[in-house]
Protein backbone atom coordinates (compact mmCIF):
# COMPACT_ATOMS: atom_id res chain seq x y z
CA UNK A 1 0.00 0.00 0.00
CA UNK A 2 2.80 2.71 0.72
CA UNK A 3 3.54 3.86 -2.74
CA UNK A 4 6.62 6.11 -1.37
CA UNK A 5 4.62 9.33 -2.19
CA UNK A 6 3.48 11.93 0.71
CA UNK A 7 0.14 12.59 1.12
CA UNK A 8 0.73 15.44 3.40
CA UNK A 9 3.67 17.59 3.72
CA UNK A 10 3.74 20.73 5.74
CA UNK A 11 6.21 23.00 6.30
CA UNK A 12 7.13 25.99 8.58
CA UNK A 13 3.06 26.29 9.19
CA UNK A 14 2.34 29.40 11.42
CA UNK A 15 -0.61 30.86 12.83
CA UNK A 16 -1.30 34.05 14.34
CA UNK A 17 -4.75 35.39 15.80
CA UNK A 18 -5.71 38.94 17.74
CA UNK A 19 -6.71 38.21 20.75
CA UNK A 20 -10.08 40.29 20.73
CA UNK A 21 -9.72 41.30 24.39
CA UNK A 22 -6.41 42.37 24.75
CA UNK A 23 -5.77 43.35 21.03
CA UNK A 24 -2.31 41.70 21.48
CA UNK A 25 -1.13 39.46 18.36
CA UNK A 26 -1.08 35.27 19.86
CA UNK A 27 0.90 32.62 18.41
CA UNK A 28 -1.31 29.76 18.34
CA UNK A 29 1.08 27.54 16.37
CA UNK A 30 4.95 27.89 15.38
CA UNK A 31 6.85 26.33 12.74
CA UNK A 32 4.96 22.99 12.39
CA UNK A 33 6.60 20.44 9.64
CA UNK A 34 4.65 17.43 9.25
CA UNK A 35 4.67 14.45 6.08
CA UNK A 36 2.44 12.05 6.29
CA UNK A 37 3.17 9.07 3.80
CA UNK A 38 0.23 7.48 1.34
CA UNK A 39 -1.35 4.80 3.27
CA UNK A 40 -0.20 5.75 6.71
CA UNK A 41 -1.87 6.15 10.09
CA UNK A 42 -0.47 9.26 12.32
CA UNK A 43 -1.68 10.78 15.20
CA UNK A 44 -1.21 14.49 15.96
CA UNK A 45 -1.62 14.44 19.95
CA UNK A 46 -1.50 16.86 22.00
CA UNK A 47 -3.67 18.87 25.01
CA UNK A 48 -6.41 21.14 24.89
CA UNK A 49 -4.82 24.66 23.54
CA UNK A 50 -2.36 23.42 21.54
CA UNK A 51 -3.27 24.42 17.67
CA UNK A 52 -3.80 20.35 16.59
CA UNK A 53 -7.32 21.06 15.62
CA UNK A 54 -6.31 24.28 14.08
CA UNK A 55 -3.53 23.27 12.31
CA UNK A 56 -6.06 20.47 10.85
CA UNK A 57 -8.44 23.26 10.02
CA UNK A 58 -5.62 24.68 8.12
CA UNK A 59 -5.13 21.50 6.18
CA UNK A 60 -8.37 21.17 5.54
CA UNK A 61 -8.23 24.81 4.39
CA UNK A 62 -10.85 26.19 6.91
CA UNK A 63 -8.37 28.71 7.78
CA UNK A 64 -5.91 30.14 6.19
CA UNK A 65 -2.54 29.85 7.97
CA UNK A 66 -0.64 33.09 8.41
CA UNK A 67 2.77 31.24 7.28
CA UNK A 68 4.18 28.42 5.68
CA UNK A 69 3.33 25.87 3.11
CA UNK A 70 0.89 22.70 3.35
CA UNK A 71 1.12 20.48 0.06
CA UNK A 72 -1.05 17.48 -0.60
CA UNK A 73 -0.93 14.88 -3.10
CA UNK A 74 -3.38 14.95 -5.67
CA UNK A 75 -5.02 11.58 -6.33
CA UNK A 76 -6.91 11.61 -9.79
CA UNK A 77 -10.66 11.79 -9.10
CA UNK A 78 -12.06 13.43 -6.04
CA UNK A 79 -10.52 15.66 -3.39
CA UNK A 80 -7.49 15.71 -1.83
CA UNK A 81 -8.73 15.66 1.91
CA UNK A 82 -12.37 15.16 3.89
CA UNK A 83 -12.89 16.11 7.57
CA UNK A 84 -14.42 13.81 9.74
CA UNK A 85 -15.97 16.67 12.17
CA UNK A 86 -15.63 16.11 16.72
CA UNK A 87 -19.54 16.69 16.85
CA UNK A 88 -22.84 18.05 15.50
CA UNK A 89 -21.63 17.48 12.31
CA UNK A 90 -24.62 15.51 11.01
CA UNK A 91 -27.45 17.65 9.33
CA UNK A 92 -30.09 16.87 11.47
CA UNK A 93 -32.66 17.64 8.84
CA UNK A 94 -31.16 14.70 6.26
CA UNK A 95 -31.65 11.29 6.61
CA UNK A 96 -28.36 9.11 7.07
CA UNK A 97 -27.87 8.58 3.26
CA UNK A 98 -28.50 12.07 2.56
CA UNK A 99 -25.65 13.17 4.85
CA UNK A 100 -22.93 10.41 3.57
CA UNK A 101 -23.96 11.31 0.50
CA UNK A 102 -23.10 15.31 0.95
CA UNK A 103 -19.73 15.39 0.34
CA UNK A 104 -19.99 14.21 -3.05
CA UNK A 105 -23.04 16.56 -3.52
CA UNK A 106 -20.44 19.14 -2.22
CA UNK A 107 -17.82 18.37 -5.20
CA UNK A 108 -20.62 18.60 -8.06
CA UNK A 109 -22.43 15.34 -8.16
CA UNK A 110 -25.74 15.08 -8.71
CA UNK A 111 -27.72 14.29 -5.88
CA UNK A 112 -29.01 10.94 -7.58
CA UNK A 113 -25.84 9.74 -8.35
CA UNK A 114 -24.38 10.80 -4.79
CA UNK A 115 -26.84 8.62 -2.91
CA UNK A 116 -26.12 5.58 -5.10
CA UNK A 117 -22.55 5.89 -4.46
CA UNK A 118 -22.73 6.66 -0.61
CA UNK A 119 -24.46 3.39 -0.19
CA UNK A 120 -21.60 1.10 -0.01
CA UNK A 121 -19.41 3.12 2.77
CA UNK A 122 -22.51 3.47 5.00
CA UNK A 123 -22.47 -0.72 4.70
CA UNK A 124 -18.68 -0.26 5.43
CA UNK A 125 -19.01 1.70 8.33
CA UNK A 126 -21.59 -0.85 9.48
CA UNK A 127 -24.97 1.59 9.31
CA UNK A 128 -26.31 -1.10 6.50
CA UNK A 129 -30.16 -0.82 7.13
CA UNK A 130 -30.36 2.56 8.95
CA UNK A 131 -30.45 4.55 5.36
CA UNK A 132 -33.32 6.74 5.92
CA UNK A 133 -33.05 7.35 9.40
CA UNK A 134 -32.38 10.69 10.85
CA UNK A 135 -29.47 11.95 13.16
CA UNK A 136 -31.43 12.06 16.34
CA UNK A 137 -32.31 8.69 15.97
CA UNK A 138 -28.95 7.39 16.31
CA UNK A 139 -26.43 6.91 19.18
CA UNK A 140 -23.34 9.13 19.49
CA UNK A 141 -21.53 6.52 18.15
CA UNK A 142 -23.59 5.43 15.27
CA UNK A 143 -23.53 9.59 14.48
CA UNK A 144 -19.82 9.36 14.04
CA UNK A 145 -19.95 6.21 11.79
CA UNK A 146 -21.98 8.56 9.66
CA UNK A 147 -19.42 11.21 9.90
CA UNK A 148 -16.98 8.87 8.59
CA UNK A 149 -18.99 7.44 5.82
CA UNK A 150 -19.48 10.88 4.69
CA UNK A 151 -15.96 11.71 4.71
CA UNK A 152 -14.98 8.03 3.03
CA UNK A 153 -17.55 8.58 0.40
CA UNK A 154 -15.59 11.67 -1.11
CA UNK A 155 -13.17 9.13 -2.01
CA UNK A 156 -10.15 11.97 -1.07
CA UNK A 157 -6.41 11.00 -0.64
CA UNK A 158 -6.26 11.89 3.43
CA UNK A 159 -8.80 11.50 5.76
CA UNK A 160 -8.16 14.54 8.21
CA UNK A 161 -10.12 12.91 11.66
CA UNK A 162 -10.81 15.91 14.88
CA UNK A 163 -11.20 13.95 17.73
CA UNK A 164 -13.68 12.24 16.23
CA UNK A 165 -14.63 9.81 19.45
CA UNK A 166 -14.33 12.52 21.84
CA UNK A 167 -17.60 13.31 22.93
CA UNK A 168 -18.37 9.20 23.29
CA UNK A 169 -18.55 7.27 26.30
CA UNK A 170 -15.25 5.27 27.05
CA UNK A 171 -16.78 1.47 25.93
CA UNK A 172 -18.22 2.91 22.98
CA UNK A 173 -14.80 4.80 21.95
CA UNK A 174 -13.02 1.74 22.73
CA UNK A 175 -15.40 -0.21 20.06
CA UNK A 176 -14.79 2.69 17.74
CA UNK A 177 -11.32 2.76 17.53
CA UNK A 178 -11.07 -0.58 16.74
CA UNK A 179 -13.80 -0.13 13.89
CA UNK A 180 -12.10 2.51 12.61
CA UNK A 181 -8.74 0.03 12.21
CA UNK A 182 -10.82 -2.45 10.35
CA UNK A 183 -12.33 0.52 8.13
CA UNK A 184 -8.85 2.22 7.75
CA UNK A 185 -7.66 -1.04 6.60
CA UNK A 186 -10.32 -1.99 4.00
CA UNK A 187 -11.15 1.55 2.55
CA UNK A 188 -7.24 1.78 2.62
CA UNK A 189 -6.75 5.80 3.63
CA UNK A 190 -4.95 7.80 4.76
CA UNK A 191 -5.24 9.08 7.98
CA UNK A 192 -4.09 12.48 10.07
CA UNK A 193 -5.78 11.89 13.26
CA UNK A 194 -6.20 14.44 16.27
CA UNK A 195 -6.56 13.42 19.81
CA UNK A 196 -5.69 14.61 23.08
CA UNK A 197 -5.88 10.91 24.58
CA UNK A 198 -2.29 8.91 24.59
CA UNK A 199 -3.70 5.36 24.89
CA UNK A 200 -6.08 6.22 21.52
CA UNK A 201 -3.11 7.59 19.42
CA UNK A 202 -0.87 4.66 20.34
CA UNK A 203 -3.51 2.07 19.92
CA UNK A 204 -4.33 3.48 16.41
CA UNK A 205 -1.46 5.01 14.77
CA UNK A 206 1.23 4.03 12.98
CA UNK A 207 3.53 7.39 14.29
CA UNK A 208 2.20 9.64 16.74
CA UNK A 209 3.24 13.23 16.99
CA UNK A 210 3.46 15.15 20.16
CA UNK A 211 2.76 18.71 20.42
CA UNK A 212 3.22 21.51 23.01
CA UNK A 213 0.64 24.21 23.74
CA UNK A 214 1.30 27.77 24.03
CA UNK A 215 2.43 28.07 21.40
CA UNK A 216 1.51 24.94 19.87
CA UNK A 217 4.87 23.44 18.74
CA UNK A 218 5.75 19.22 17.60
CA UNK A 219 8.16 18.38 20.44
CA UNK A 220 8.20 14.08 19.54
CA UNK A 221 7.75 12.29 16.80
CA UNK A 222 7.17 8.55 17.75
CA UNK A 223 7.10 5.04 15.45
CA UNK A 224 4.37 2.56 17.09
CA UNK A 225 5.87 -0.45 16.27
CA UNK A 226 3.10 -2.77 17.09
CA UNK A 227 1.86 -5.87 15.12
CA UNK A 228 -1.49 -5.04 13.17
CA UNK A 229 -4.14 -5.96 13.04
CA UNK A 230 -4.21 -4.86 16.49
CA UNK A 231 -6.92 -5.96 18.24
CA UNK A 232 -8.37 -4.16 21.21
CA UNK A 233 -6.17 -6.34 23.56
CA UNK A 234 -3.34 -4.91 22.62
CA UNK A 235 -3.71 -1.74 24.99
CA UNK A 236 -3.41 -4.73 27.84
CA UNK A 237 0.14 -5.87 26.85
CA UNK A 238 3.64 -4.49 28.51
CA UNK A 239 4.79 -2.93 24.69
CA UNK A 240 1.93 -0.96 24.54
CA UNK A 241 2.51 0.57 28.19
CA UNK A 242 6.08 1.36 27.38
CA UNK A 243 4.74 3.85 24.77
CA UNK A 244 1.93 5.20 26.59
CA UNK A 245 4.54 6.00 29.34
CA UNK A 246 6.91 7.67 27.33
CA UNK A 247 4.62 10.02 25.61
CA UNK A 248 3.29 10.52 29.39
CA UNK A 249 6.38 11.67 30.30
CA UNK A 250 7.45 13.73 27.30
CA UNK A 251 3.58 15.29 27.97
CA UNK A 252 3.93 15.51 31.56
CA UNK A 253 7.51 16.54 31.12
CA UNK A 254 6.47 19.98 28.79
CA UNK A 255 3.90 21.17 31.40
CA UNK A 256 6.20 21.11 34.01
CA UNK A 257 8.60 23.12 31.90
CA UNK A 258 5.62 25.85 30.82
CA UNK A 259 4.60 25.57 34.66
CA UNK A 260 7.92 27.00 36.33
CA UNK A 261 8.21 29.27 32.63
CA UNK A 262 5.05 31.07 33.09
CA UNK A 263 3.18 32.44 35.58
CA UNK A 264 1.38 29.88 37.81
CA UNK A 265 -2.58 30.60 36.17
CA UNK A 266 -1.26 30.42 32.57
CA UNK A 267 -0.25 26.85 32.65
CA UNK A 268 -3.74 25.53 33.49
CA UNK B 1 -54.43 -13.82 31.98
CA UNK B 2 -55.98 -10.78 30.98
CA UNK B 3 -56.74 -7.77 33.40
CA UNK B 4 -60.07 -6.27 32.77
CA UNK B 5 -60.31 -2.69 34.46
CA UNK B 6 -63.68 -1.18 34.75
CA UNK B 7 -67.56 -1.54 32.87
CA UNK B 8 -67.44 -2.06 29.55
CA UNK B 9 -69.12 1.71 28.42
CA UNK B 10 -66.33 3.08 31.18
CA UNK B 11 -63.84 0.46 28.98
CA UNK B 12 -65.65 2.11 25.49
CA UNK B 13 -64.88 5.88 26.70
CA UNK B 14 -61.08 4.57 28.12
CA UNK B 15 -60.44 3.46 24.43
CA UNK B 16 -62.25 6.20 22.76
CA UNK B 17 -59.59 8.89 25.05
CA UNK B 18 -56.84 6.97 24.53
CA UNK B 19 -57.09 6.86 20.91
CA UNK B 20 -57.27 10.31 20.51
CA UNK B 21 -56.75 12.42 23.39
CA UNK B 22 -56.94 15.76 21.87
CA UNK B 23 -60.04 15.91 20.01
CA UNK B 24 -61.56 13.74 22.80
CA UNK B 25 -60.71 16.33 25.59
CA UNK B 26 -60.95 19.43 23.11
CA UNK B 27 -64.87 18.13 22.22
CA UNK B 28 -65.38 17.75 26.05
CA UNK B 29 -64.35 21.15 27.18
CA UNK B 30 -65.57 22.60 24.22
CA UNK B 31 -69.71 21.32 24.88
CA UNK B 32 -69.18 21.65 28.20
CA UNK B 33 -68.32 24.74 29.07
CA UNK B 34 -70.97 25.98 26.07
CA UNK B 35 -73.57 23.94 28.42
CA UNK B 36 -72.32 25.75 31.18
CA UNK B 37 -72.81 29.15 29.32
CA UNK B 38 -76.38 28.25 28.50
CA UNK B 39 -77.77 27.24 31.67
CA UNK B 40 -76.06 30.15 33.60
CA UNK B 41 -77.64 32.73 30.83
CA UNK B 42 -81.31 31.15 31.58
CA UNK B 43 -80.77 30.58 35.14
CA UNK B 44 -80.26 34.67 35.64
CA UNK B 45 -76.18 34.57 36.84
CA UNK B 46 -75.87 37.59 34.28
CA UNK B 47 -78.02 39.56 32.29
CA UNK B 48 -78.81 37.91 29.18
CA UNK B 49 -78.89 41.26 27.34
CA UNK B 50 -74.91 41.67 28.07
CA UNK B 51 -73.63 38.52 27.52
CA UNK B 52 -76.18 36.88 25.55
CA UNK B 53 -76.35 33.24 25.13
CA UNK B 54 -75.13 29.93 22.69
CA UNK B 55 -78.77 29.47 22.17
CA UNK B 56 -79.39 32.97 21.42
CA UNK B 57 -76.39 33.23 19.20
CA UNK B 58 -77.42 30.35 17.08
CA UNK B 59 -80.36 31.80 16.66
CA UNK B 60 -78.84 35.22 14.95
CA UNK B 61 -76.86 32.91 13.03
CA UNK B 62 -79.87 31.37 11.35
CA UNK B 63 -81.57 34.30 10.69
CA UNK B 64 -78.62 36.11 9.20
CA UNK B 65 -77.75 33.14 6.84
CA UNK B 66 -81.64 32.67 5.84
CA UNK B 67 -81.83 35.94 5.11
CA UNK B 68 -78.13 36.59 2.99
CA UNK B 69 -77.02 39.23 5.03
CA UNK B 70 -74.32 37.35 7.12
CA UNK B 71 -71.61 35.87 3.99
CA UNK B 72 -70.47 39.27 2.58
CA UNK B 73 -69.22 40.55 5.55
CA UNK B 74 -67.79 37.24 6.51
CA UNK B 75 -66.57 36.97 2.59
CA UNK B 76 -65.20 40.40 2.89
CA UNK B 77 -63.34 39.83 5.39
CA UNK B 78 -61.25 36.84 3.92
CA UNK B 79 -60.48 38.12 0.86
CA UNK B 80 -58.83 41.21 2.70
CA UNK B 81 -57.12 38.58 5.16
CA UNK B 82 -56.16 35.92 2.57
CA UNK B 83 -54.98 38.55 0.06
CA UNK B 84 -53.18 40.60 2.58
CA UNK B 85 -51.75 37.52 4.45
CA UNK B 86 -50.07 35.59 1.80
CA UNK B 87 -48.61 38.55 -0.45
CA UNK B 88 -47.22 39.49 3.06
CA UNK B 89 -45.83 36.39 3.61
CA UNK B 90 -44.22 35.88 0.08
CA UNK B 91 -42.34 38.62 0.35
CA UNK B 92 -41.06 38.67 3.80
CA UNK B 93 -39.84 35.45 3.72
CA UNK B 94 -37.62 36.32 0.38
CA UNK B 95 -36.76 39.19 1.86
CA UNK B 96 -35.94 37.83 5.50
CA UNK B 97 -33.48 35.19 3.74
CA UNK B 98 -31.54 37.64 1.90
CA UNK B 99 -31.31 39.85 5.29
CA UNK B 100 -30.15 36.89 7.18
CA UNK B 101 -27.56 35.77 4.64
CA UNK B 102 -25.97 38.73 3.24
CA UNK B 103 -24.42 40.96 6.39
CA UNK B 104 -24.89 43.97 4.06
CA UNK B 105 -28.51 44.34 3.76
CA UNK B 106 -28.69 42.86 7.32
CA UNK B 107 -26.92 46.10 8.36
CA UNK B 108 -28.83 48.60 5.53
CA UNK B 109 -32.34 47.33 7.30
CA UNK B 110 -32.20 45.91 10.33
CA UNK B 111 -32.84 48.84 12.39
CA UNK B 112 -35.68 50.23 10.01
CA UNK B 113 -37.51 46.93 10.56
CA UNK B 114 -36.97 46.31 14.10
CA UNK B 115 -38.59 49.50 15.11
CA UNK B 116 -41.02 48.60 12.86
CA UNK B 117 -41.83 45.19 14.13
CA UNK B 118 -41.45 46.95 17.67
CA UNK B 119 -44.42 49.72 17.04
CA UNK B 120 -48.43 48.58 17.36
CA UNK B 121 -49.65 48.10 14.08
CA UNK B 122 -52.83 49.59 15.01
CA UNK B 123 -51.03 53.00 15.26
CA UNK B 124 -50.36 52.99 11.70
CA UNK B 125 -54.02 52.42 10.85
CA UNK B 126 -55.28 55.82 10.81
CA UNK B 127 -53.16 56.94 8.71
CA UNK B 128 -53.42 54.01 5.83
CA UNK B 129 -56.91 54.86 5.94
CA UNK B 130 -55.91 58.24 5.23
CA UNK B 131 -53.78 57.20 2.38
CA UNK B 132 -56.00 54.28 0.97
CA UNK B 133 -59.47 55.53 1.77
CA UNK B 134 -61.54 53.49 3.74
CA UNK B 135 -62.51 50.49 1.35
CA UNK B 136 -61.14 47.45 0.70
CA UNK B 137 -57.35 48.32 -0.47
CA UNK B 138 -56.63 49.59 3.07
CA UNK B 139 -57.54 46.50 5.01
CA UNK B 140 -55.51 44.49 2.83
CA UNK B 141 -52.62 46.83 3.49
CA UNK B 142 -52.97 47.13 6.95
CA UNK B 143 -53.59 42.72 7.16
CA UNK B 144 -50.24 43.02 4.64
CA UNK B 145 -48.36 45.43 7.17
CA UNK B 146 -49.18 43.25 10.28
CA UNK B 147 -47.88 40.05 9.16
CA UNK B 148 -44.68 41.47 7.68
CA UNK B 149 -42.81 42.59 10.14
CA UNK B 150 -42.78 39.37 12.28
CA UNK B 151 -42.23 37.41 9.31
CA UNK B 152 -39.45 39.08 8.28
CA UNK B 153 -37.79 39.33 11.92
CA UNK B 154 -38.30 35.68 12.53
CA UNK B 155 -36.98 34.39 9.43
CA UNK B 156 -33.38 36.41 9.35
CA UNK B 157 -33.23 35.78 12.93
CA UNK B 158 -33.80 32.20 11.79
CA UNK B 159 -30.74 32.29 9.31
CA UNK B 160 -28.69 34.44 11.84
CA UNK B 161 -28.65 31.16 14.30
CA UNK B 162 -28.27 28.15 11.79
CA UNK B 163 -25.06 26.67 13.61
CA UNK B 164 -21.47 27.34 12.54
CA UNK B 165 -20.29 23.98 12.28
CA UNK B 166 -23.06 23.27 9.56
CA UNK B 167 -21.80 25.75 6.76
CA UNK B 168 -18.16 24.70 8.19
CA UNK B 169 -19.07 21.45 6.55
CA UNK B 170 -20.04 22.56 3.56
CA UNK B 171 -17.18 24.90 3.17
CA UNK B 172 -14.99 21.85 3.77
CA UNK B 173 -16.29 19.46 1.44
CA UNK B 174 -15.81 22.59 -1.02
CA UNK B 175 -19.38 23.48 -1.27
CA UNK B 176 -20.46 26.37 -2.90
CA UNK B 177 -21.78 29.32 -0.69
CA UNK B 178 -25.55 28.82 -2.91
CA UNK B 179 -25.57 24.91 -2.13
CA UNK B 180 -24.68 26.36 1.80
CA UNK B 181 -27.97 28.32 1.22
CA UNK B 182 -29.78 25.93 -0.24
CA UNK B 183 -28.82 22.34 2.05
CA UNK B 184 -28.33 24.65 5.05
CA UNK B 185 -29.95 27.83 5.55
CA UNK B 186 -33.17 27.00 4.05
CA UNK B 187 -34.06 23.81 6.19
CA UNK B 188 -32.42 25.25 9.16
CA UNK B 189 -34.12 28.34 9.14
CA UNK B 190 -37.47 26.44 8.43
CA UNK B 191 -39.10 25.90 12.26
CA UNK B 192 -38.49 29.98 12.18
CA UNK B 193 -40.38 30.98 9.33
CA UNK B 194 -43.25 28.84 10.75
CA UNK B 195 -43.46 30.37 13.85
CA UNK B 196 -43.46 33.74 11.90
CA UNK B 197 -45.81 32.53 9.85
CA UNK B 198 -48.08 31.81 12.58
CA UNK B 199 -47.39 35.04 14.86
CA UNK B 200 -47.88 36.34 11.56
CA UNK B 201 -51.30 35.12 10.59
CA UNK B 202 -52.79 36.26 14.46
CA UNK B 203 -51.72 39.64 13.69
CA UNK B 204 -53.12 39.90 10.88
CA UNK B 205 -56.39 38.46 11.85
CA UNK B 206 -56.04 41.72 14.52
CA UNK B 207 -55.13 44.10 11.72
CA UNK B 208 -58.31 42.87 9.87
CA UNK B 209 -60.85 43.74 13.37
CA UNK B 210 -59.13 46.79 14.09
CA UNK B 211 -58.92 47.96 10.84
CA UNK B 212 -63.03 47.70 10.20
CA UNK B 213 -64.11 48.89 14.14
CA UNK B 214 -62.18 51.96 13.20
CA UNK B 215 -63.63 52.05 9.54
CA UNK B 216 -65.44 50.07 7.27
CA UNK B 217 -69.15 49.64 5.60
CA UNK B 218 -68.46 46.02 5.07
CA UNK B 219 -66.56 43.16 6.89
CA UNK B 220 -67.54 40.91 10.19
CA UNK B 221 -65.18 43.46 11.72
CA UNK B 222 -67.82 45.82 11.17
CA UNK B 223 -70.69 43.63 11.88
CA UNK B 224 -69.63 43.31 15.92
CA UNK B 225 -68.93 47.45 16.08
CA UNK B 226 -72.31 48.34 14.00
CA UNK B 227 -74.62 45.48 16.13
CA UNK B 228 -72.66 46.63 19.56
CA UNK B 229 -74.07 50.05 18.68
CA UNK B 230 -77.38 48.64 18.98
CA UNK B 231 -76.75 46.59 21.99
CA UNK B 232 -77.61 43.79 20.00
CA UNK B 233 -74.89 40.98 21.76
CA UNK B 234 -76.05 37.86 20.17
CA UNK B 235 -74.87 39.31 16.73
CA UNK B 236 -71.82 40.80 18.18
CA UNK B 237 -71.03 37.28 20.03
CA UNK B 238 -71.60 35.64 17.04
CA UNK B 239 -69.36 37.58 15.07
CA UNK B 240 -66.36 37.13 17.98
CA UNK B 241 -67.14 33.62 17.25
CA UNK B 242 -67.16 33.23 13.51
CA UNK B 243 -63.60 35.06 14.40
CA UNK B 244 -62.81 32.38 16.58
CA UNK B 245 -63.38 29.34 14.49
CA UNK B 246 -61.48 30.75 11.68
CA UNK B 247 -58.65 31.73 14.17
CA UNK B 248 -59.16 27.82 14.54
CA UNK B 249 -59.45 26.46 11.78
CA UNK B 250 -56.11 28.61 10.26
CA UNK B 251 -54.06 27.80 13.08
CA UNK B 252 -55.09 23.57 11.96
CA UNK B 253 -54.35 25.15 8.48
CA UNK B 254 -50.47 26.00 9.55
CA UNK B 255 -50.41 22.76 12.20
CA UNK B 256 -50.54 20.64 8.77
CA UNK B 257 -47.93 22.66 7.21
CA UNK B 258 -46.02 22.23 10.47
CA UNK B 259 -46.21 18.66 10.05
CA UNK B 260 -44.44 18.36 6.61
CA UNK B 261 -41.68 19.18 7.96
CA UNK B 262 -41.25 17.87 11.55
CA UNK B 263 -39.66 14.45 10.63
CA UNK B 264 -36.00 15.50 11.58
CA UNK B 265 -36.74 17.59 14.73
CA UNK B 266 -36.20 15.10 17.43
CA UNK B 267 -37.98 17.42 20.24
CA UNK B 268 -41.25 16.70 18.50
CA UNK B 269 -40.76 12.55 18.81
CA UNK B 270 -40.92 12.44 22.52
Amino acid sequence: MRSGHLALSARGVQMQYRDRGTGKTLLAIENVDLDVPDGAFVSLLGPSGCGKSTFLKIVNGLLPATAGEIKLHRVAKGREDAMVFQDAALFPWYSVLDNVAYGLVCAGVSRGEARKRAVPFIDLVGLKGFDDKYPYQLSGGMQQRANLARALAVDSAILLMDEPFAALDAQTRELMQAELLRIWNAAKKTVLFVTHQIDEAVYLSDRVVVMAARPGKVIADIEIDLPRPRPLSVKRTPEFAVYEERIWRLIAGEYEHARVASQPDAAS
Amino acid sequence: MIAVRGAPAVQLLGRLRSSNERVFYGVFGFVGLTLAWEIAANTGLFRKSLLSSPSAIWKAGVIDIGAGTLWPHVGTSLEEFAIGFIVSVAIAIPLGLAIGWFRRIDYFLNGLLAALNATPNVALIPLIILVAGIGFESKVIVVFLSAFFAVVVTTFTGVQSIARRHLEITRSFGGSRWLAFRTVALPSTIPYILSGVRIGAGRALVGVVSAEFISANQGLGFYIGFFGTFLDTARVMLGIVLFGIFGVVLGELLRVVEHRFDVWRPELHR
